[in-house]
Order: C-alpha cells, then sequence, then structure tokens
C-alpha cells in the first residue's frame, strides 16, 4: 500500500480529538492530515456543552480546530516530541526489523518534523516488501507531559507470502537484453527475509538457475544484506568457440544509492564441445575458481535513464579477482569508467547526449603481463541494445553485431577439400575505448510525443586492444586512434513500458576486416540500466 | 601435407610433466613417445586446469588439430591425416594387430585401476588435480573415481573378483610382450611403432610414476628385459639431445610442477634430465678435446721418427689446455 498524498477523513463521523498542547490554544484537530490521526481521550479541553448537541454542531467545532491547527503550523514549528513508538499487528516479523526504519521518528521535535520522517518511514517500511499496509498514527502522550505523542505503526502482514513477477531487464554485465521471471516467498522466518528463485534468458544465448535471500538487516550492518547462489549458462559457440557454465555464490556486502560491494565466488568451466576453437580459446578452455570483490560506484542524475534529456551520470566499477588464499584462484583486475551528460537544447525536447566510457583488464602476479587475461572477463563491442541506455562500461556500438569488434583468430581448420575457410573466434580485448553522441528530439505529430515516441540521430566510435602476453610492447596510441570503428546513423525510438526499442538505419564509417557490423537497418531492444 | 614445413611448428598439448616423466599422465605418455620415435622436432605444451577433458592431449599445428577423442585417438588421427606414420607396414600384421590390442584394453585397463583405485589415488591427485583450486579439485577427483568404477564394471560386490581379473590379464600381457621383445629394440621388426609407443609409454609410467608397494609394477619387473627395454628407448628417445625444443608451461593458468624424485627401477642412479645432460655435454668435450690431443701426438711422434728434426708444429686446442691421462 503506498503512502497516499491525501485522502478524506475515513471516519467523518469520529469525535475529534488532540492532543493538549496548550490550554489557552484550541486543541487541534488533525484528521485530515493524511493518513495520522491524534487522538486524546484525556487532554481534550472544551467547555461544557449540553450533552444532546448535534452532529453538526461538533462537525463545526472540529472545522474550526483543524483550521486553528493549519494557522499554527503556517505561521512556525509546532512543537511536539515523540514519547514512544507503539508498533502493532507484527505477529510474525520481529520487532527490532520495524523498530531499525523507525528509529528517526524518535528525534523529531515539532508537528512538521514528524510528518516528514513518518512519510519516509512509510516509505522504508513499504519497501521491505513484507507488509500488506502500513499505518502510522499519533496518540497523545502521558498526560504528565505535555506535548509528547504516541506513535503508533500499524502494520498488515503480507497475506499470501508467495508472489511471482516477470520482467525485462539490461545488465552491463550480460551487454544484453534479459527476460526474467521470478517467484519470491516473503518473510518465512519473520525477519524481513525474502526468498527467491528466479529464471532468466538473456538475448546474448545465456540462461541463469538462481535462489537468494535478501536480509533487511543483518545483525550490526546497516545495509540489506543478500546473498544468491546460481548456475549460469552461457553460449558463446557462435562467436567464440566456447561455452561458460558457472556454479557460484554473491554476496550482497553493501548497497546505497551510490555505492555497492559485492563479493562473488564461483566455479567456472569453459568448454567447446564444438572442437573448432581457435588457439588462445583452446588454451583457456578447462575449470577456474572466480573469487572477486567488485565496488561499483554511481552517480545518475539524468532526468530518466531510458530518454535522458538533462543531467549527468557517472559509473566506476572496479573488480578485484583472486580474493582466496589458494593462489590458483583466477587473478585479475578490472576496471571501468562510463560518463554520460545530457544537453537540453531547448526545441521539441531536444537533448544531445554525450557518453565516453573505458575499460581494461590485467592479471596481475607474477609475470602478470607474460600471461593472457581471461577470456570472459575481457572486453567485447558489440550488440542488440542501445549504447545509450547501457551504463556501466564500453558494451556495444550501433551496427556492430554481438562481439563482432575486436581482435579474432582463425578457428581450427576441418581437412576436407569441399569445407569453407575456418571462420574466425572474436577474443575480446583487455583494453576497450568508445565514445557516443546522440541527439534526440520529438517529431511534429501530437500522436506520437504522445506515446513518447521520438527520434535520434547518433554517432559513436570504439575500439579495443590487446595489452597481456607482452602485447603491451606493441601498443601505440597512434596505431590504436587509427583503428578506431565507428558509425553514425538515424532511428526512431520506440518507448514501452518494459523496454526501449529503436528502429535504425546505421552507416558504418569505419571497420576491420574481420569486424562484424553492416550499414542498414537494425532493431535494438533496451532495458533501462 | 608436407611434413618437412609443419614440423618445426607441431606442438602437443599434454598433462603436466611429473615423477620425472615429460608428461605425467598414461595417456598422453604414448603420443609424446610416438612424436620423439618419429624423431619429429614439436613443441610441449600443458593444460593443467582441463583433468576431465578427454580432447586432451592434442596436436596442433597452425590451425590443424588432432584431438584424442577423434579417430581413434591422436596418433591414429596423425596417421589418417598423413602427418606421421610408422605403422604403414605393420597394419596388415595380425600379431602387431593383435598386441595392440592387447596393450590397448588390458594393459590400459590395468594401469587405470592402479592409478585410481589400486593404491591411495596420490598419484592420480598429483597428475591431474595438483594444479586446480581445492572445492574444484576435489568434486572432479570425485567425480572420476566414480567414472572409472563405472568404466571398469567394479561394484561392491565384484571388485575382488575384477582386481584379480585385471591384474592376470596384466600379466599374461606383459608374458606375452616379454616372450615378442625377446633381446630386441623394439617389439616388431626392430623398428619403432604405434606398438612401442603405447608399450614404453606404459612402461615408464608402471615403473616411475606408481608406488614401490605397486602389484602391477611389481609384476612388471619380473621381466628384466621389458625393464631394460624401457631404459634404452628412454635414454635413446626421451633423454638424448633431440631436435624438439624443452617443455615450456603455457597453459592458463601457467604452472611448472617441480619433479620428484621418484626410486630407482633401474641398475643406473636416478638423476635429473638437466644434469645427465651437462655431464654428457661435458664428457663430449673431454672426448673430443682428448682426441685432438692424441691426433697432435701422433703427428709429432711421426715427424719425429721421420727424422724431421725441430719442426714446430703448433697444436690447436682449447685455452684450457689438454689432459693427457
Amino acid at each position: 500500500m503506498s503512502y497516499p498524498e491525501s485522502k478524506p477523513d475515513p471516519k467523518p463521523q469520529q469525535p475529534v480529538n488532540a492532543t493538549d498542547l496548550d490550554e489557552e490554544d484550541d486543541l487541534d484537530d488533525l484528521d485530515d492530515l493524511d493518513e495520522e490521526e491524534i487522538e486524546d481521550d484525556d487532554a481534550f479541553i472544551e467547555p461544557e456543552r449540553p450533552k444532546s448537541r448535534t452532529a453538526e454542531e461538533r462537525a463545526r467545532e472540529e472545522k474550526v480546530k483543524m483550521a486553528s491547527l493549519v494557522r499554527r503550523m503556517q505561521s512556525g514549528a509546532v512543537s511536539l516530541r515523540v514519547h514512544d513508538v507503539i508498533i502493532k499487528g507484527n505477529n510474525k516479523t520481529k520487532d527490532y526489523i520495524i523498530e531499525a526504519e523507525v528509529e528517526a521518528l524518535k528525534n523529531a521535535s515539532t508537528i512538521q518534523d514528524l510528518l516528514r520522517v513518518s512519510s519516509a518511514v512509510n516509505m522504508r517500511l513499504q519497501a521491505l516488501e513484507v507488509f500488506d499496509s502500513v499505518a502510522i498514527r499519533l496518540d497523545s502522550g502521558p498526560p504528565e507531559l505535555p506535548d509528547t505523542t504516541n506513535v503508533i505503526i500499524e502494520v498488515v502482514e503480507t497475506a499470501n507470502p508467495l508472489s511471482g513477477e516477470i520482467g525485462a531487464y539490461t545488465k552491463a554485465e550480460a551487454r544484453s537484453y534479459t527476460v526474467e521471471g521470478s517467484l519470491k516467498y516473503k518473510n518465512l522466518f519473520g525477519y524481513g527475509d525474502i526468498w527467491d528463485g528466479s529464471l532468466k534468458y538473456g538475448c546474448d544465448h545465456s540462461a541463469e538457475v538462481s535462489a537468494g535471500v535478501s536480509l533487511p538487516r543483518f545483525k550490526g550492518l546497516v545495509t540489506p544484506l543478500t546473498a544468491r547462489a546460481y548456475l549460469l549458462s552461457q553460449d558463446w559457440l557462435k562467436f567464440s568457440s566456447y561455452k561458460e557454465r558457472s556454479l557460484g555464490l554473491s554476496l550482497g556486502l553493501f548497497s546505497s544509492s551510490h555505492h555497492d560491494l559485492t563479493y562473488n565466488l564461483a566455479w567456472r568451466n569453459l568448454t567447446d564441445p564444438s572442437q573448432l576453437s581457435s588457439k588462445t580459446i583452446r588454451r583457456q578452455l578447462g575449470h577456474n575458481l572466480l573469487s572477486s570483490l567488485k565496488y561499483t560506484f554511481k552517480i545518475d542524475r539524468r532526468n530518466s535513464s531510458l530518454r535522458p534529456t538533462r543531467g549527468y551520470s557517472f559509473v566506476s566499477t572496479t573488480q578485484i579477482g583472486g580474493f582466496s588464499p589458494d593462489s590458483r584462484s583466477l587473478r585479475f583486475l578490472r576496471q571501468e569508467f562510463d560518463l554520460r551528460y545530457a544537453i537540453p537544447l531547448g526545441f521539441y525536447r531536444a537533448a544531445l547526449n554525450l557518453g565516453v566510457s573505458a575499460g581494461v583488464i590485467l592479471p596481475w602476479g607474477d609475470g602478470f603481463l607474460s600471461r593472457p587475461s581471461s577470456i570472459p572477463e575481457r572486453f567485447f563491442l558489440g550488440g542488440n541494445t542501445s549504447p545509450l541506455c547501457t551504463l556501466g562500461g564500453p558494451t556495444t556500438l550501433w551496427g556492430f553485431k554481438t562481439r563482432g569488434l575486436g581482435l579474432t583468430e582463425p578457428r581450427r581448420q576441418i581437412n576436407d577439400e569441399n569445407a569453407d575457410p575456418p571462420e574466425r573466434d572474436y577474443l575480446g580485448g583487455d583494453l576497450a575505448v568508445s565514445a557516443l553522441a546522440d541527439l534526440s528530439f520529438d517529431l511534429p505529430f501530437s500522436w506520437l510525443r504522445e506515446k513518447g515516441i521520438h527520434a535520434h540521430v547518433f554517432a559513436n566510435a570504439g575500439n579495443v586492444a590487446k595489452l597481456t602476453e607482452n602485447e603491451y610492447r606493441n601498443f601505440s596510441m597512434r596505431k590504436f586512434m587509427e583503428s578506431i570503428r565507428g558509425s553514425v546513423g538515424v532511428g526512431l525510438v520506440i518507448p514501452t513500458s518494459l523496454f526501449r526499442m529503436e528502429l535504425n538505419y546505421c552507416h558504418i564509417l569505419k571497420k576491420n576486416d574481420y569486424d562484424r557490423a553492416k550499414s542498414g537497418i537494425w532493431l535494438t531492444f533496451s532495458a533501462p540500466s | 601435407m608436407e611434413q618437412s614445413q609443419e614440423r618445426e611448428e607441431l606442438t602437443l598439448v599434454a598433462r603436466k610433466p611429473c615423477f620425472d616423466l615429460p608428461t605425467a599422465c598414461p595417456i598422453c605418455l604414448p603420443v609424446y613417445i610416438y612424436l620423439k620415435l618419429a624423431r619429429i622436432p614439436f613443441t610441449l605444451e600443458f593444460n593443467s586446469i582441463y583433468p576431465d577433458s578427454d580432447q586432451i592431449p592434442y596436436v596442433e599445428y597452425g590451425a590443424y588439430v588432432a584431438y584424442n577423442n577423434e579417430n581413434d585417438g591422436v596418433i591414429e588421427r596423425l596417421k589418417h591425416d598423413g602427418v606421421v606414420d610408422l605403422d604403414s607396414e605393420f597394419q596388415s600384421v595380425p600379431e602387431w594387430l593383435s598386441a595392440k590390442a592387447m596393450i590397448s584394453s588390458w594393459l590400459a585397463n590395468a594401469i587405470t585401476y592402479e592409478l585410481w583405485l589400486g593404491s591411495d589415488a596420490s598419484v592420480a591427485y598429483k597428475i591431474y588435480y595438483s594444479d586446480l583450486p581445492w572445492p574444484i579439485r576435489k568434486f572432479l577427483f570425485l567425480k572420476q573415481l566414480y567414472s572409472v568404477k563405472q568404466r571398469l564394471g567394479i561394484t561392491k560386490d565384484n571388485a575382488q573378483w575384477r582386481e584379480e581379473q585385471i591384474y592376470k590379464r596384466a600379466k599374461m600381457a606383459y608374458d606375452a610382450l616379454s616372450t615378442r621383445l625377446g633381446e630386441q629394440d623394439f617389439l616388431f621388426e626392430n623398428r619403432p611403432s604405434h606398438l612401442d609407443a603405447l608399450f614404453l609409454g606404459h612402461a615408464l609410467f608402471t615403473l616411475q610414476a606408481l608406488p614401490e608397494t605397486s602389484v602391477l609394477r611389481s609384476k612388471l619387473l619380473e621381466h628384466d628385459n621389458i625393464v631394460r627395454y624401457a631404459g634404452k628407448l628412454k635414454m635413446e628417445f626421451l633423454e638424448a639431445n633431440s631436435s624438439s625444443s624443452a617443455p615450456q608451461p603455457h597453459s592458463f593458468p601457467s604452472s611448472s610442477a617441480p619433479r620428484r624424485q621418484t626410486s630407482n627401477w633401474s641398475s643406473k642412479p636416478k638423476s635429473k634430465p638437466k644434469r645427465e645432460k651437462t655431464e654428457e655435454e661435458k664428457k663430449f668435450k673431454w672426448r673430443s678435446k682428448y682426441f685432438l690431443a692424441a691426433q697432435g701426438l701422433a703427428v709429432l711422434l711421426f715427424l719425429s721418427v721421420m727424422g724431421y728434426g725441430s719442426a714446430e708444429v703448433e697444436l690447436e686446442g682449447d685455452d684450457e689446455g689438454f689432459n693427457y691421462d
């Protein structure tokens, strides 16, 4: 139940009661103030009236009191302290779960403060997802303590703890559009715990089965703790001649609006059932233990992630692999940056979006520069999602197919006279850079504007390079810049409730011989990330 | 395919070296030996993170790859593709074929049993799993243990009987091959073939990798000619100066397993190949200096005997001088 901005008095016939703030002042009637009520059976002082006063007279009195209260609140702060917070309705949920969320109420010193904090507390309790409704009421404090109130929090625990949902997402790691179905069981043990199982299927030929638990409060931790066990399978046979299967555990250690810290422990297996892989892929087939810590810093001040017209965003992701006493786990350092800026142009809701992103991965340990980096951790540019919507690092370029840009190597040659020349494996790179510029604007048709359908003109460029296995000695910025690929285009953007669809015409300005890119009509699907 | 051109690029990817063997895996070792018998130069690389792969060992050069799970194995694939073939005249010889079948079945089963079930499997652990992190290697090891039992048809009820059968067949194979070998250098027509690669690989693994308490090892040691055969071919083909480069770990993550000193199985004292190579080189140098010194002395004697008096003869030799002992 959302926190309503306003609602009519649920019990218009209820006698008006109020806290005794000041004997000289009329007692205030707060029934009309959102869902909060102030009740005080004892402190109400009124002149003696005939018992048989009519309902109309009582209603008139309440209106007078309310007007008086509102005048007082408008003229200045109305002092009020919270004496006690009483929680009702939680038969299963532990008290401390709710108490931790309502701590701020005790510090309120005025009615205005109390209303503001109550609103925030209500939203936080709703966000736990274990209550069907949350109501916060103000009751009078003890008669010997004037200017105090007792806050009563009435929760209704969810009647049906089992729920399901289907959604569409775009994740920076997946580099593609993912459809996910999940089942959730809420508050199994009364700790606000949410258990869920999910199935995901991605357009990048990935499938994942996972189960997880989320705890809003775990001992002394400030932020929620999440744990997730997953079995992930990704099929890259078509692009890089390998299949990836991971069995792992992911722990969300810290999460706030700007910071996110997760630990991932996974057993990963790369196989090549086709037995056609190139030499570089062959050398990396096998089992690996991934034990990594990932820190993400994110600021997103854009007004929209689907059609940003104002604001900026910055994401930095640092991942360190090798957090394990066993030196045989995968050791690498991966860093990504992504900076976006949207400039409103003031006509037809036009905006210019600029973005630049970069990433690098290097193994660490003895002789790290002579060792290859792990293939799944490398940077691959290309895909069927819009670069404008994928925030987090260099991932896609308009006009380039999945993993279609970068270093390649010939696959195994079949000893057959009639066989076609061997295809190539896309190996990704250790260093990737991409940049984009997108001008979006409304079309001069009201029907399209109403639906949010608009047009855009775009240009982007990107490149990847290899640094490991001593290739850094051959790296030069001049060669890197000379080999940058790029594309331009124009298109129509159709936003829906689930995703953003783009129908674009892309023209490839520059590509290398083996890049998988084409000029022509492209259809992309993106979900906000 | 032209062998002369591609031989220099040939790479054999096998499991890690151990127990003083260039590759300690009993499936990879015969392939290594076969290339050595054929005197083909090749580079040896290792994969130590994929112990459950049936693709390994594999041979590659350029874009060509011969996997072990295709065409009856790497060696057959190399023969089929014309890369290297030592068996062109043996394919129709019944005794050769039956000996090969015996080694590929009875002796292969015996090695598999001894490696995984005969002892505490520490040897298998060291060869296949020592370079993997703990949780992975533990699980893969147990999985492989189960798979081996399935493959050999061993259950709780027939374990004893099956063990006896495996050892009995191994003994019969050793007797037959020992008789076949006699005092020859090779098993058939005194020249190397696929059969020698298979049997030599089996013998070297049994003698060097299996512990001294191994039943299979003790049965093999009963045949002196087989032990001599293994020692001789090892010296001649595996440890002699060859055109192949030294093994270099290249797998990801890279690993270079330390070589463990195993117990002696021949009359020669066991020492690391690196040390023997250096001693041989020293020996060769000393012999060459001795030869030159002897030649010089002979010339001097001739001249003095023939009465050319005080002719000065310059002896060209190393600055280190000669030892006339």
